[in-house]
């Protein structure tokens, strides 16, 4: 039992991170309106900049974050140009397949750049155990949890109570009515993109601690949860998508109490087929629609 | 006021506007007539920049806008509201109103203030769901919410795409009774509409548009009086 329990607090945690994820994921996939797999290797490259500033600047968490954010915006930025901006009025497979190839690239110059080998990551957070009864929770999970948490509140505010995130939400919901009431359509899908890329270089940088490990083909897996999280909420919604990648966390840690952790991903991915097979719009029901 | 010479669009091979001139003076209502595919839409896209032209000119307040990015053209004080509405069905109807200011850096606080309360003295019925979702409200309470978003912009014109469409008979007269509210308010209004006799009793002028050509025009009484008007749109 205690085993289960424990295992449960891995789950809420690695889901809180595949949580943050598919935050990312669901903003930029809204604002931009084009589906993209780049989000692996900028989350990828978010947790190397976090790494070289713990190399440098010793355990400071806060500066982590910031430079990983920083770093993948800027990265977003790239994505942004390349990607997107000539393609709003192409067919979507063309983004869609420059995002692939674009993140070829990425993971390769990554290589290149940071070597093949896996880095070990320092340990940022003391390893201190605290425990509740049967409950055993680390310093580690506390602090992912309190930095996504903190991340997403930030995140909300940001949507719900400035004029700079109604018009993102405008933008991802309607863009031609956006155009219309004068909305920057473009700046707006940029700093959009650029948002939700600098919130997934984060997590990228959270998985690189969880795993004390940091290497260039990452994004890979990372690139999958994101996208069956946001997939499992419905793509846009960014709330439903942080439910989703939660429900992955905890699913994958607990398929994996009762077999083995090579078959982390199969439960992941089984969830998802699963879900879609019975649910094909997610978790996601039309809100405020009228029949 | 507006100032359309010779205006082009094409989509793909087909000639959707073949050279259309018209002019929409200050302070009046300027309707134009047609039916489904006449080019009515396509003309009020091409004024707010969405589609591309082929050929003409358009200018607004002696301003050449024809090649001018969409927002900029709202910042002139063109507001466009689209056919179908297109409100953002999950935003609340106060922040739908917002999303109106957010395009026009020059708007003082104040400003937005006040305007937001004109909408909400013209438009009661938002007032009581300002904190609902878009996409809860009725069709013609949607239809007014995209009306006073338009009017959020704080225009000069407004262009109005079928508001009449899929509403009550009802709704529609309340509609169109605050259409006349709006040019009394001093705005420039350019209406599209297929309910042809409607949009006439109101309109100071009018056109009609057949197969992207303007084929009648004529005060709103003269077209009234037209036969051939009155045989195709009025059903007499």
């Amino acid at each position: 039992m205690e085993y289960i329990i424990s295992q449960l607090i891995n789950g809420i945690c690695q889901g809180a991170i595949y949580a943050l994820m598919a935050i990312g994921y669901s903003v930029v996939v809204g604002v931009t309106g084009m589906v993209t797999f780049t989000h692996g290797e900028v989350m990828m490259l978010g947790a190397f900049a976090s790494y070289y500033v713990f190399l440098w600047a010793g355990n400071n968490l806060f500066l982590g974050i910031i430079a990983s954010f920083a770093a993948s915006w800027i990265v977003g930025m790239a994505v942004y140009k390349i990607c997107y901006e000539h393609f709003f009025n192409a067919p979507r497979h063309i983004s869609l397949i420059c995002t692939v190839g674009f993140s070829m690239l990425l993971k390769n110059l990554a290589q290149i750049l940071f070597g093949a080998n896996r880095l070990p990551m320092l340990n940022i957070i003391e390893n201190q155990v605290y425990s509740l009864g049967p409950v055993k929770i680390n310093l580690l999970q506390i602090v992912i949890l309190l930095v996504v948490f903190a991340l997403a509140a930030v995140l909300s505010l940001f949507l719900n109570r400035t004029r700079a995130g109604i018009a993102l939400r405008a933008v991802s919901q309607e863009k031609t009515a956006a155009y219309m009431v004068g909305i920057n359509v473009r700046r707006v899908a940029m700093t959009g993109n650029c948002i939700g890329c600098g919130i997934g270089g984060v997590a990228g940088m959270l998985m690189a601690i969880y795993y004390q490990t940091c290497y260039a083909t990452m994004g890979g897996t990372m690139s999958m949860k994101a996208f069956s999280s946001s997939v499992l909420g419905g793509m846009t919604d960014v709330r439903l998508s942080a439910l989703g990648g939660l429900c992955i966390g905890i699913i994958e840690n607990l398929g994996i109490t009762f077999s083995s952790a090579n078959f982390r991903d199969a439960f992941a991915f089984c969830f998802l087929i699963l879900v879609l097979l019975i649910r094909p719009q997610g978790f996601a029901v039309k809100k405020g629609a009228r029949p | 006021m507006l100032k359309i010479e010779d205006l082009r669009v094409n989509y793909g091979y087909i000639q959707a506007i073949d050279g259309i001139s018209f002019e929409v003076p200050e302070g009046k209502i300027v309707t134009l007539l047609g039916n489904n595919g006449a080019g009515k839409s396509t003309t009020l896209m091409s004024i707010s920049g969405l589609v591309e032209k082929a050929g003409g000119t358009i200018t607004f307040d002696g301003q050449n806008i024809t090649r001018m990015r969409p927002e900029k053209i709202v910042h002139l004080g063109i507001a466009h509201v689209p056919e179908g509405r297109r409100i953002f069905p999950s935003l609340t109807v106060y922040e739908n109103l917002v999303t109106g200011t957010l395009g026009n850096k020059k708007l003082t606080k104040k400003r937005q203030q006040e305007l937001l309360e004109e909408q909400l003295v013209l438009f009661p019925r938002l007032r009581e769901r300002l904190k609902q979702v878009g996409g809860s409200l009725s069709g013609g309470e949607q239809q007014m919410l995209a009306i006073a978003r338009g009017l959020m912009m704080d225009p000069k014109m407004i262009m109005l795409d079928e508001p009449s469409l899929g509403l009550a008979p009802i709704v529609v007269e309340e509609i169109f009774d605050l259409i006349v509210r709006i040019r009394e308010m001093g705005k420039t209004v350019l209406l599209i509409e297929q309910n042809a006799s409607m949009a006439l009793a109101i309109a100071d002028y009018g056109y009609v548009l057949v197969n992207g050509v303007i084929h009648i025009e004529g005060s709103s009484k003269e077209l009234l009086a037209n036969d051939e008007v009155k045989k195709a749109y009025l059903g007499a």
